[in-house]
């Protein structure tokens, strides 16, 4: 957690001043941004973190850069988005756009910390889940066209026989392919694969 | 002997010729004199009629003055009521007339208005002819407002003798002109409530700001200490800011008290640039929510005007935040609120407030400035209704004028004092 960092993004410099103030007592790195664009033109989606912002800024809103991280596809770290009082919308929108959390001013300050800890801690998450979904991808990768198809079908319930039925191929040859594909994609069981083939899947 | 007849002759008609013009004379004179004694009883019988007249007139006149609904009396240059008829018993609370009648008017006019009474009947008895309004505590101790028309009474000789005053009770138009004008300010600062409402979440953003810098560094210097491992020289900036920040929800504070203030209209001799400015920061945050920029256009030389500074001040915000709205709603690719100053002669400034928008709709434009109409899904139709009102009360017009390619305009006059020089060089400035 240690390599974490707050991404503080608020025109009001007195704000962020004072939320880098109190967020460096919890010893997380925090790095503070005058606009949206100015933190867009730093980004990089490799670094392990999360956003605080306020929902009402000039220029491109809390609202607009959470749309723009997200139609950059791929991930981005987590967004605690800081709302005023009356912003209940607002609020509701952008979670429902994806935010991760919110907090209304006045906030606690614990309350506030706990969260930010709580994003960092599910951005850790993605990130691992991320990790291992690129190794499954690359492992699926690794599949041959008819190991695919067998595993496809395997996956969808079909006994070896029906299989071979469908494929047109021997019992035998299912047999080899699956044992193939249980050995590429380290699976030890039928409900391994299944696993897999499921956390393979996009989304 | 011819001769002697001749003469006889001319001696008889000489004669004849005198006696006739003689007699011819007298007979003249007699019928003269007849005329004459014609006349005398022609004159009289004149003189019977017009007296007769007069006397029917006099008593004409009583029977409409005693029946008169109004007060109607006749005083002396010392306040004295000479004479008042049965209304006017009436309204100064009189059972009879010597209740009144012999005294002075003082006693029926309230004390701070005395003063304001006896300047009236001074100038009336110099000749003019005057129109008045005073509160009066009649005798029998009600409070009324009374309106007096009074002229002079001059004898044959012209000499001033009286005043003839026809008096009113004008308590209810009072009354009601003290209501309306209530109702006025009332609407005014109803007005002033309702565009604070709609800019409640602008304050509370104002306000919340600071409040929750405050709290951060606060906090953030609580936990240092208990945990111990702060030098008291760190603490030093984060208190710094501490303050500023206090001070700064102080100022927001100002303002929003400034604004919703109940008050009476207080007109003062104000730079309308400062006004225009401080309308400008004033609608700040509103237009950068909207993403609308102010551009400031002011005629230099400081122009000042009789106004309530917070009230043009409030129609200002209003037009302001009217185009910001309008230019949001409609998705304005550019918003440009254009607020100018000039002066188009030594006796007015005008103010005009002008946007990029979509414009008003040629068959709205008449319908604006009403009462409850509006065009924006949450709005009362209340904000350009007042504006108007507020200007009027300052003695100015506040038109919407609306150009062909887009952009509504607004401009409002207000009366210029002294005269300030004027030069052709105008200061621009941009307002974020």
């Amino acid at each position: 957690m240690s390599d974490a960092t707050v991404f503080i993004i608020d025109d009001d410099q007195a704000v962020a001043r004072s939320l880098r103030w109190l967020i460096e007592t919890v010893r997380l790195k925090v790095e503070t941004f005058a606009s949206a664009q100015a933190f867009l033109d730093h980004y990089d989606a490799s670094k392990p973190g999360c956003l605080v912002l306020d929902v009402r800024m000039p220029g491109m809103s809390g609202l607009e850069l959470q749309e723009r991280l997200a139609a950059r596809g791929g991930y981005h770290p987590p967004i605690i988005f800081i709302t005023g009082h009356g912003d209940v919308q607002m609020a509701v929108r952008a979670v429902q756009a994806g935010a991760f959390d919110f907090v209304e001013k006045p906030f606690n300050d614990q309350d506030l910390l706990d969260r930010i800890q709580r994003a960092i801690a599910h951005d850790a998450g993605q990130r691992d889940k991320e990790e291992l979904r690129s190794q499954l991808k690359a492992l699926f990768a690794s599949l041959t066209p008819r190991e695919r198809e067998v595993l496809d079908l395997v996956v969808a319930g079909m006994s070896n026989k029906a299989i071979a039925n469908t494929l047109g191929l021997s019992a035998k040859t299912v047999e080899v392919h699956r044992a193939k594909v249980m050995e590429k994609l380290h699976a030890r069981s039928l409900s391994d694969l299944v696993k897999l083939a499921m956390q393979n899947q996009p989304g | 002997m011819a001769v002697g007849n001749e003469s006889l002759l001319l001696a008889a008609v000489v004669l004849g010729w005198v006696l006739t013009s003689t007699l011819i004379g007298a007979l003249v004179m007699a019928l003269r004199l007849r005329e004459a004694r014609q006349r005398e009883r022609d004159k009289d019988e004149a003189h019977a009629v017009v007296l007769e007249r007069l006397r029917d007139n006099e008593c004409r006149l009583r029977a409409i003055i005693e029946s008169e609904p109004e007060c109607v009396k006749l005083q002396a240059a010392d306040g004295t009521v000479l004479e008042i008829n049965p209304a006017g018993l009436a309204l100064v609370g009189a059972e009879r007339d010597e209740d009144i009648v012999g005294k002075k008017i003082y006693t029926v006019v309230a004390p701070e208005y005395r003063d304001h009474y006896r300047e009236n009947m001074r100038r009336v008895f110099a000749g003019e002819a005057v129109v008045y309004e005073f509160k009066s505590i009649t005798l029998k101790g009600h409070t009324t407002w009374m309106e007096t028309h009074a002229v002079p009474l001059r004898d044959a000789r012209g000499a001033i003798y009286a005043l003839l005053g026809i008096t009113r009770d004008i308590t209810e138009r009072k009354w009601g002109e003290e209501q309306a004008r209530r109702h006025q300010t009332e609407l005014a600062r109803v007005a002033r409530l309702s565009t604070m409402g709609e800019m409640a979440t602008g304050i509370a953003h104002e306000l919340n700001q600071p409040l929750a810098a405050i709290a951060n560094f606060a906090r953030g210097s609580l936990r240092r200490l208990r945990g111990g491992n702060v030098a008291p020289a760190d603490l030093l900036q984060p208190l710094e800011e501490i303050c500023a920040q206090a001070e700064r929800a102080g100022e927001v504070m100002r303002h929003v008290r400034d604004f919703v203030r109940k008050r009476d209209t207080r007109m003062t001799a104000v730079d309308i640039n400062r006004v225009v400015q401080s309308a400008a920061r004033l609608t700040e945050l509103e237009c950068r929510q909207h993403h609308a920029k102010i551009m400031l256009d002011l005629v230099s030389g400081q122009p000042r005007v009789w106004a309530d500074s917070i009230m043009i001040e409030q129609v200002i915000c209003n037009l302001i935040r009217n185009s910001v709205e309008a230019m949001a709603e409609a998705r304005s690719p550019v918003r440009l609120v254009a607020l100018s100053t000039s002066r188009p002669d030594d006796d007015t400034v005008e103010i005009v407030v002008g946007d990029t928008g979509p414009g008003i709709d040629g068959a709205l434009i008449d319908r604006v400035f009403d009462q409850f109409f509006t065009t924006k899904p949450e709005g009362v139709g209340m904000g350009l209704s007042i504006s108007r009102s507020i200007v009027e009360s300052h003695g100015g017009g506040l038109r919407a004028e609306s150009a062909a390619g887009g952009g509504a305009t607004f401009r409002f006059t207000l009366r210029a004092i002294g005269r300030t020089l004027l030069t052709n060089e105008r200061r621009y400035s941009f307002h974020h």
